[in-house]
């Protein structure tokens, strides 16, 4: 009578997901492969010989103290780093088996397919519906319907829909810092990218909101592959399945997150996640 | 006392002094604009002097005191006037009396002792003219056709003849004005045939024409004109003036006629009204001494909307070159402390450099060009509101530039990379997000521009203003706005009045009045652009703020 | 303690709440190990009031590791420690719990002095001395281990557990004998098998500690694995 346990006891017991071997990962599992990244501001090199393949559909966290170029790293997958001047990139990163740093890119497509969200909530001074379909009328979507049918997958998607589908058409700048977050990740992810870059997005967030972004954020790698920077690593840990620690410009660990939180392999890692001096 | 200076009220004390100071002069500049000028409008008393002069004559002064003064009587002594001769100084006034086909001054002083007595007749009428100013007088008789009716018919008969006049004014400007434009026009197209070797007989046949059928048209219109001239010169008045002179005047020639020290407050008022309302949409008279400033306010309002148009794409346009476009180096650089610096060149260079460049320059060009067939007589070639209006756009374009350039650069870098990072275009964040946003600032730019524009007079002078434009820039004939022709301004109406102007101490009030027009025009135009952009301002509201 | 590694937190706070911590352990172990020795020597002189001293002091212990595991909860709620300073909590937090236990078979093993045993049983004693011996200095070694987080000590330490089986079934044999030939002494020999069992679950607790150090160290969970695999630890 004893012997009713379920044979696949273990199994059950550890909800995790089968792990990936990061440095092996077949063609189809990759989103976005970086390949020997160099990038220089001036004369100062931010990023040093970065190689990663970053898997799809799964959150990877970019962790590591300020300056160690991590939010640099995120900017360059959609190119915003083109808006630097004097920001100087060799290598490859390549999206759908393409170096999205080819000469005949086009960055504006390329951005539309890798959208991003930034630190402080940064909405347009224009009404909450406004927001959502800018992207889409960018691209020259002007049908009434379609617009109406994107805002409401995209703030259901968000978990916004709720509280302002009674005020889409009311300035999104009344919107509380948390909301006002969630309705640009709404309209970064109306245009439907295939990757989704989060650039410290609760770090002007109080921690009920920041909450809240966390849970979307679990929700959004279903359909999109979600890269996060943070500089909360209990952050990271909650949220991610992988985590790239970086300092000084090198990719020091990249893992599973659960490996990385609990057993790091470099004394970097370890030192910089339980709070040590560097 | 060193810890009152540590605590920091005496700077406290020093900017509310600032600020006081600031305040007082702009209140009382106001103040003495609205007071001087308004005082014009309102319905001066008319005093009957009776007085003894020297020579122990009596006679009669009638008029409005317009001032006084005190003289020592030292000045006087020559005089051997009968007066107190203890008394340091003598009282005189300046009386406005009018009548000046009798008399070629319209003013003249009176010295105070020499009044027996000062009376306020109820009768004495003061009858505005259309030549000659005004008359001040008791009526006499009026005269209908010859024959003598009574004074309670004046009242109809003035509105007869100030209907006819009306519709003379209207056969004039309008129909008789169209027909003439029309026969210059065909008249022009004559020649623009000749020039260009294109005019056939049977074309010049049937422009000729055209032109008789015009002439005739004309000689019908004129001769209603004349019926209608006929009938406005029936009637007369005839009046006595302050020296028992009779006088007569034909209704005609009267603008109003007034009792003003019969009227009571209201009637004072309701008639100061309508004396502003007449100054605001009538025409000048009299070499711009009397009468409205219709054509001035329409001149200057015209001068600085088209300003506006151009300007406001022109600077924005180079703001955003400057700021989003150019590269962040030395000739950048260079270029922006050109445009400021451009802000402090003396206006009358402008003036110059319009007069040079656009007037002579472009518009003689232009002329050869698209108006060959006028010539010797310039179109473009010659001062016009068009010119003046572009001369200022450049006068204000630094400071367009300026203020739209900071915009441009208060806007969160935030807001370009959202836009960037959904795909937008930098032209298109540029259209979608960032104009948008810095509208409110553009708006400042503008502002900024219209004051200083309106307010601009010595380039103007070379470039398009004149003392008397006979016709307005914009009216009822094609192309309805005519960016050719000269207009009147506000300000060098002020100068023209105040210093050109041959009855110097008649047109005193005028200029003050003139002036508040002036001031509450700038000030309407501003309060219409502080509006706007505020509105912007909420519409775009920053989140930060 | 350099493999502890835990004063170089940028918090000061936390750096003084981990040692605080572990020197409640070590003060922890302290009483343990007295625990033990002082039951060993009240069976070995049969010193009842040793033993009853013995028996009054465990809350000692209970109390400690109350505390401690009190303060390792804070330390969670409060640092969210990740890495090593979670693998460090972690271990705390075992070993305490057998330590505890330590605590608990010592006062078994004082019970047996209770039992008042006559003079003839003293050979069967000696030869628990002779096991509670090694169980003590195997305590002695662990704790050490524990002190300066020595992987290769406690690698040693577990595997010289071996030994203490060898002798416990050594011992266990001979009380068997003992019975057979002397059944009227069974009740007694049965109490001295209560403590020989209690030094033997002393010995698997030791173990157990040394299993945390290994993980604490070198991140690897090795419980229930070969003690081949050990070696693969280096």
């Amino acid at each position: 009578m004893i012997s009713v346990r379920p044979k696949n006891f273990s199994a059950n017991l550890s909800a995790q997901p089968a792990k990936l071997d990061l440095n092996n990962l077949a063609p189809e599992q990759v989103a976005l492969e970086i390949k020997n990244l160099d990038l220089y501001y001036g004369n100062k090199q931010a990023l040093q010989n970065i190689s990663m393949s970053i898997p799809k559909g799964q959150v990877t966290a970019f962790i590591g103290p300020s300056g160690c170029g991590k939010s640099t790293l995120l900017r360059c997958i959609n190119r915003m780093n083109d808006l630097v001047d004097i920001c100087k990139i060799t290598g490859q990163i390549n999206l759908n088996g393409e170096n999205i740093y080819e000469r005949h890119t086009d960055v504006a497509a390329l951005r539309r397919k890798v959208g991003m969200v930034f630190q402080r909530p940064n909405p347009f001074p224009k009404s909450i519906y406004e927001n959502v379909v800018y992207g889409l009328r960018i691209t020259g979507e002007n049908n009434r319907r379609v617009l109406d049918e994107a805002v409401e997958t995209s703030l259901r998607s968000a978990a916004l829909w709720k509280e302002v589908k009674d005020r889409l058409h009311e300035s999104a700048l009344g919107l509380s810092g948390g909301q006002q977050q969630r309705l640009v990740i709404a309209r970064a992810i109306a245009i439907q990218p295939e990757v989704l870059l989060l650039d410290e997005p609760t770090s002007a967030l109080d921690p009920i909101s920041t909450l809240t972004i966390e849970e979307l954020i679990n929700d959004l790698k279903q359909q999109f592959t979600v890269v996060i920077v943070t500089h909360n690593m209990q952050q990271a840990a909650r949220v991610s399945d992988q985590t790239a620690f970086m300092y000084m410009g090198d990719l020091i660990e990249y893992s599973d997150t659960n490996t990385l939180f609990t057993t790091p392999m470099k004394k970097k890692t370890e030192d910089y996640i339980t709070g040590r001096y560097g | 006392m060193n810890k009152w200076f540590k605590s920091g009220a005496p700077w406290v004390w020093l900017s509310a002094a600032g600020v006081s100071i600031s305040l007082i002069s702009v209140l009382g500049l106001l103040w003495l604009i609205a007071s001087r000028g308004l005082s014009y409008f309102w319905p001066a008393d008319i005093y009957q002097f009776d007085m003894t002069d020297e020579q122990g004559k009596n006679l009669t002064v009638i008029g409005e005191i317009y001032d006084r003064e005190s003289i020592p009587v030292s000045q006087l002594v020559h005089l051997d006037l009968a007066i107190d001769k203890s008394a340091k100084t003598i009282e005189r006034l300046l009386i406005k009396t009018g009548n000046r086909e009798l008399v070629s001054l319209d003013f003249r002083w009176i010295l105070v002792p020499q009044i027996t007595q000062t009376t306020l007749p109820e009768d004495i009428v003061v009858i505005e003219r259309r030549t000659n100013g005004n008359f001040y007088g008791y009526i006499e008789q009026i005269v209908l056709d010859g024959k003598a009716v009574e004074e309670s018919k004046m009242d109809e008969l003035l509105e007869r003849v100030s209907d006819f006049q009306a519709e003379i004014a209207e056969l004039q400007t309008a129909d008789i004005g169209a027909i003439n434009y029309q026969i210059e026009r065909t008249r022009l197209q004559v020649r623009k045939h000749q020039l260009d070797d294109t005019l056939t007989p049977e074309l010049a046949l049937m422009l000729k024409e055209k032109v008789a059928g015009l002439q005739a048209e004309y000689q019908v219109l004129e001769r209603a004109l004349m019926a209608l001239r006929e009938k406005v010169a029936r009637d007369q008045i005839i009046m006595r003036a302050m020296d028992g002179q009779r006088v007569t005047i034909n209704f005609e020639d009267i603008i109003k006629v007034s009792f003003n020290n019969k009227l009571s407050f209201f009637g004072k008022l309701q008639m100061f009204i309508s004396q502003i309302a007449a100054f605001v949409s009538d025409d000048p008279r009299e070499a711009n001494t009397e009468g409205g400033v219709f054509p001035a306010i329409f001149g200057t309002v015209l001068m600085v909307l088209l300003m506006t148009v151009i300007v406001s794409p022109l600077g924005v346009v180079a703001a955003i070159y400057l700021h989003e476009y150019a590269g962040n180096n030395a000739l950048t650089k260079l270029l922006r402390i050109a445009v400021i610096n451009l802000a402090g060149v003396p206006s009358i260079v402008y003036g110059v450099f319009g007069l040079g460049f656009f007037v002579y320059m472009v518009g003689g060009s232009l002329d050869q060009l698209f108006y060959a067939e006028t010539l010797p007589s310039p179109t473009f070639g010659t001062p016009g509101v068009m010119w003046s209006a572009i001369t200022l756009a450049i006068l204000t374009l630094p400071v367009v530039i300026v203020s739209t350039e900071e915009g441009l650069s208060r806007i969160p870098s935030a807001m370009r990379h959202g836009s960037l990072a959904l795909g937008a275009t930098k032209a298109e964040t540029l259209w979608r997000i960032i104009l948008p946003i810095a509208s409110p600032a553009i708006m400042t730019g503008i502002i900024l521009a219209i004051a200083r524009a309106a307010g601009e007079v010595a380039p103007l002078m070379l470039v398009g203003v004149v003392k008397m434009a006979p016709n307005l820039p914009l009216d009822g004939n094609f192309p309805f706005l005519h960016l050719d022709r000269k207009f009147m301004h506000l300000g060098f109406h002020i100068y023209d009045v105040g210093f050109q102007s041959p009855n110097v101490e008649a047109a005193r009030p005028l200029v003050y009045a003139t002036a508040l027009l002036l001031v509450s025009i700038i000030v309407a135009l501003n309060m219409t652009a502080v509006s706007i952009r505020n509105r912007l301002r909420e519409k775009y509201r920053m989140l930060e703020h | 303690m350099d493999n502890l590694n835990i004063g170089r937190h940028i918090s000061g706070q936390f750096n003084e709440d981990l040692e605080r911590i572990i020197n409640h352990v070590m003060h922890m172990g302290g009483l343990v190990e007295k625990q033990l020795t002082d039951a060993l020597t009240s069976v070995c002189d049969a010193d009842e009031n040793l033993a009853k001293q013995v028996l009054n002091n465990d809350y000692l212990i209970n109390n400690a590791e109350v505390s401690i595991d009190d303060e390792c909860t804070r330390i969670i709620a409060k640092r969210q420690p990740a890495a090593g300073d979670l693998r460090l909590v972690m271990a705390i937090v075992k070993t305490i719990t057998d330590l505890e236990r330590i605590g608990d078979e010592a006062g078994k093993i004082a019970n047996v002095t209770l039992e008042s045993l006559s003079g003839k049983h003293q050979d069967l004693l000696s030869n628990l001395d002779n096991l509670g011996r090694h169980v003590l200095t195997f305590l002695q070694a662990t704790l050490d281990a524990f002190t300066r987080m020595d992987v290769e000590a406690a690698v040693k330490v577990h595997k010289s557990d071996d030994k203490i089986d060898r002798e416990y079934e050594a011992l266990m044999r001979q009380l068997m004998t003992y019975m057979m030939e002397d059944p009227r002494s069974i009740p007694q020999v049965m109490s001295v098998i209560w403590s020989a069992r209690a030094l033997e679950r002393i010995g698997d607790r030791c173990q157990n500690i040394c299993e945390y150090i290994i993980y604490f160290v070198k991140g690897k969970d090795v419980r229930h694995t070969m003690v081949e695999n050990f070696e693969s630890l280096n």
